[in-house]
């Protein structure tokens, strides 16, 4: 008796083992490798017949002589009407499932960011597979051009270029690591617009343009740069809720990162206190005394910023006496005063003529209310233009790295 | 015989485990995104209040418990009103039990096909805990207790570990408006929050199961606080992070929180290794409810073997979590239902019932 209950308990955890087998083995089927075609980027483009013209970048690993993998990236593109129609017809033409686990970089084209991307945000933050991590750029030419020209120079995988460039804005402030999770967070948000990567393909003819700027002044596809990878991700594309209303070229990149303590240092040019003809190279590290403050002045925002960098001098010529401190005093009113104009320009513009708050300034105005009714009633994004702002940069200079006087 | 009968006893540890493990259900699925969503930035300022006011209820109840050592809520009920008395709180507190755990199980299992079965039946995701938990009945409830004694760390270091890892990503100034919604919403239509502190229903049956009955104020007052900073801990970070759960929902938010934290190139998409702990802690709070559920339901019927009865009551907890038609049915009950349950049950109906206990003992104690 007692063997005939054991061998039914058997009998049972077998078909109990076998029905999860069954049940979810269709689910692991989806999730198989051998099932799943991995998209790296993905560009989303206007398109004149239908409404989207969606590419899909994927990577096919080959065999190297020298041992290292190689990838070798796959472009392919679809007429759609919405991005999840999209991935189901190319479902359909590769024979695979696209997986977009490993997605890297979404591209929205200029065209199609200036009509608004909310749905599309939307869409692809309801897909589990996105990561909130994944970057977002604005294209100013075709995505489909911009992903063909994003081959990386230095590196033999592509999807390790896309996860390593937006880094580049630590040290370098030229660019910002703007991800589809910061972009849905402050589209939904009532203190903050959202912000993205400014990209772009350049070309002989911007780049006799970009050859009249100063340096400072760059952005995506108007850069004096020519080599191997003709895509370029310099600047930041602004919005105004889901719209695209402007760019950021480099130094109000810059700016915008050192609001937002998102920087660790940054180079600029500014003009040398002992030579008005020449310029100095200013090595920049924001100090962690950043303060901002939001008031009221007669129902408009008054907003103070004050920030303190450090500098190190890293042009070097004959005669440089950079352990004088006349000359670190006037080095540093130089740098104060150029960063004070810089700043003032950027946020001027960012709120007079886009009139979108991309630095979560209405952050700092939450403080000043007691309820989020009266925070709604006052309309922080409209009362945002109106803004009246008071920039104050401290700057300490030292002398240089290695040399110190000349 | 008194050793294993005394070895089945829950140890102080083991029971502040147990009522923990319940609020890391709730904390998993929906629980703070109903906390934001209704007090908005002055949620952390509503949970500071409510656990203030439930650690004050904790003490009325440690104080009227007290004229009655050792006994649980049913005999308690019992000696108030007979074994009608007994029997109907019983049956209340079978229900609240009951269907709690079952739609609970479902908004689950409703997250866990969307992330990660996209092809699979919820049923069988179900039905995965529900076999789970008929192997651990077979096991004892010791197991239970010991695993939940086991993961309930784990489970910390996990939300710990997400606050941490999340800090990059903090705007601690969304406590602002300090007042969220206005102060009507946040200390008046706030008490609903409440209901968050689950687990003290779980309180009411733990004096005779306790090793040391006299442990229990130790026991109830670290049970309480310990869910009101796990639950503000929880729910500050989703509160700094996002501004979004203001205005939209999302599944599992907990889980949207985790899929953020990265540490450098190497150290990412830790979400899995949460959700695993998380569904082992689901787990226990499924096989919690059971236990008790069956506890009741034997006293009521003085019944003395309880194994049968557990499979019975998780076939229930299985009817129940497949019964509402969709994610939105159960997620309604959630939001809109199962907090007043909660209260009208886990707060009012046992409050009311120990209170007129001790004014019936104190006038049978005044007649003697």
């Amino acid at each position: 008796m007692i063997k005939i209950s054991n061998l039914l308990k058997r009998i049972i955890i077998i078909i109990i083992i076998v029905i999860f087998i069954f049940s979810f083995s269709s689910s692991y089927d989806s999730l198989n490798i051998d099932n799943l075609a991995f998209v790296v980027a993905l560009g989303i483009d206007k398109s004149t017949e239908n409404k989207f013209n969606i590419t899909f970048e994927f990577i096919v690993p080959k065999p190297s002589s020298e041992g290292a993998s190689e990838t070798e990236p796959v472009l392919e593109s679809v007429e759609c009407s919405s991005i999840t129609n999209g991935i189901n017809i190319m479902n359909s033409y590769l024979g695979k499932k696209i997986n977009l686990s490993h997605c890297k970089l979404i591209i929205f084209s200029e065209e199609l960011a200036k009509e608004g991307i909310s749905d599309e945000i939307y869409s692809l933050i309801n897909e589990v597979q996105v990561r909130p991590s994944a970057n977002i750029v604005v294209s100013k030419c075709n995505t489909k051009y911009y992903i063909e020209n994003s081959v990386p120079s230095l590196e033999n995988l592509v999807p390790k270029y896309y996860d390593i460039f937006p880094n580049t804005s630590d040290y370098t402030g030229y660019t910002c690591n703007a991800t589809i999770g910061d972009f849905f967070n402050s589209l939904i948000c009532n203190y903050c617009d959202p912000y993205a990567i400014l990209g772009g393909v350049s070309s002989s003819e911007t780049n006799s343009q970009a050859e009249t700027l100063d340096d400072a002044s760059i952005k995506s596809t108007e850069t004096p740069i020519t080599g191997g990878r003709l895509a370029q991700n310099i600047g930041l594309a602004v919005f105004n809720n889901d719209k695209l209303v402007g760019e950021l070229n480099a130094i109000e990149t810059v700016c915008f990162l050192s609001i937002k303590k998102e920087v660790h240092s940054f180079l600029i040019s500014i003009v040398d206190p002992q030579d008005s003809n020449s310029k100095i190279d200013i090595y920049i590290t924001p100090n962690s005394t950043h303060k901002i403050d939001v008031d009221f002045v007669n129902g408009t925002p008054y907003i103070k910023i004050k920030l303190d960098f450090s500098g190190k001098i890293y042009s070097m010529s004959k005669d440089s006496h950079y352990l004088d401190a006349d000359v670190l005093d006037a080095i540093s009113s130089s740098c104060n005063s150029y960063l004070e104009s810089q700043f003032s320009s950027y946020l001027y513009k960012t709120s007079t003529i886009f009139e979108s708050d991309i630095n979560e300034l209405g952050l700092y105005a939450l403080s000043e209310f007691i309820t989020t009714t009266e925070f709604d009633n006052y309309d922080w994004l409209t009362n945002y233009k109106n803004s009246t702002f008071d920039v104050d940069i401290n700057t300490t200079m030292d002398s240089g790295f290695l040399l110190t006087q000349t | 015989m008194r050793k294993i009968e005394k070895s089945k006893k829950i140890g102080t540890i083991s029971a502040v485990m147990l009522t923990l493990s319940i609020v890391v259900s709730y904390v998993t699925s929906s629980l703070p995104r109903a906390f934001i969503n209704e007090t908005k930035s002055a949620t952390l300022l509503n949970i500071i209040y409510i656990t203030a006011i439930v650690l004050f209820i904790i003490l009325l109840f440690c104080r009227l418990i007290q004229k009655f050592p050792g006994l649980d809520l049913l005999d308690i009920s019992y000696f108030l009103g007979g074994n009608l008395l007994k029997n109907i709180v019983g049956s209340c507190f079978i229900f609240y039990f009951v269907v709690s755990s079952g739609l609970m199980l479902r908004n689950f299992c409703e997250g866990l096909v969307v992330v990660y079965y996209p092809l699979t039946s919820y049923i069988f995701v179900i039905l995965m805990f529900i076999v789970a938990i008929a192997f651990v009945n077979k096991l004892g409830f010791n197991s239970t207790l010991n695993t939940a004694a086991i993961v309930f760390p784990l489970v910390l270091i996990s939300i710990i570990l997400l606050f941490c890892g999340n800090l990059g990503n903090f705007s601690f100034r969304r406590i602002y408006p300090v007042l969220g919604d206005g102060f009507y919403n946040t200390f008046i239509l706030g008490l609903k929050n409440i209901g968050a502190f689950g687990g003290i229903c779980y309180l009411y049956f733990i004096p005779s199961m306790l090793k040391d009955p006299s442990k229990l104020k130790k026991i109830a007052v670290i049970s309480v606080i310990s869910t009101g900073l796990f639950i503000f801990l929880c729910v500050a970070t989703l509160l700094f992070m996002f501004s979004f759960f203001i205005n939209a929902d999302e599944i599992m938010p907990l889980f949207s929180a985790a899929r953020y934290i990265e540490f450098g190139s190497f150290f990412q998409r830790f979400e899995s290794v949460f959700l695993l702990i998380w569904i082992i802690s689901f787990g226990c709070y499924l096989s919690i409810s059971c236990k008790f559920s069956t506890h009741i339901f034997n006293k009521m019927f003085k019944l003395s073997d309880m194994k049968p009865i557990l499979n019975i009551f998780l076939i229930l907890i299985f009817a129940i979590s497949i019964f509402p038609k969709n994610y939105a049915s159960s997620n309604f009950f959630e939001i809109h239902i199962y907090r007043y349950l909660r209260i009208a049950i886990g707060f009012i109906l046992g409050m009311t019932i120990l209170i007129l206990a001790n004014l019936k003992k104190k006038k049978v104690g005044d007649k003697n």
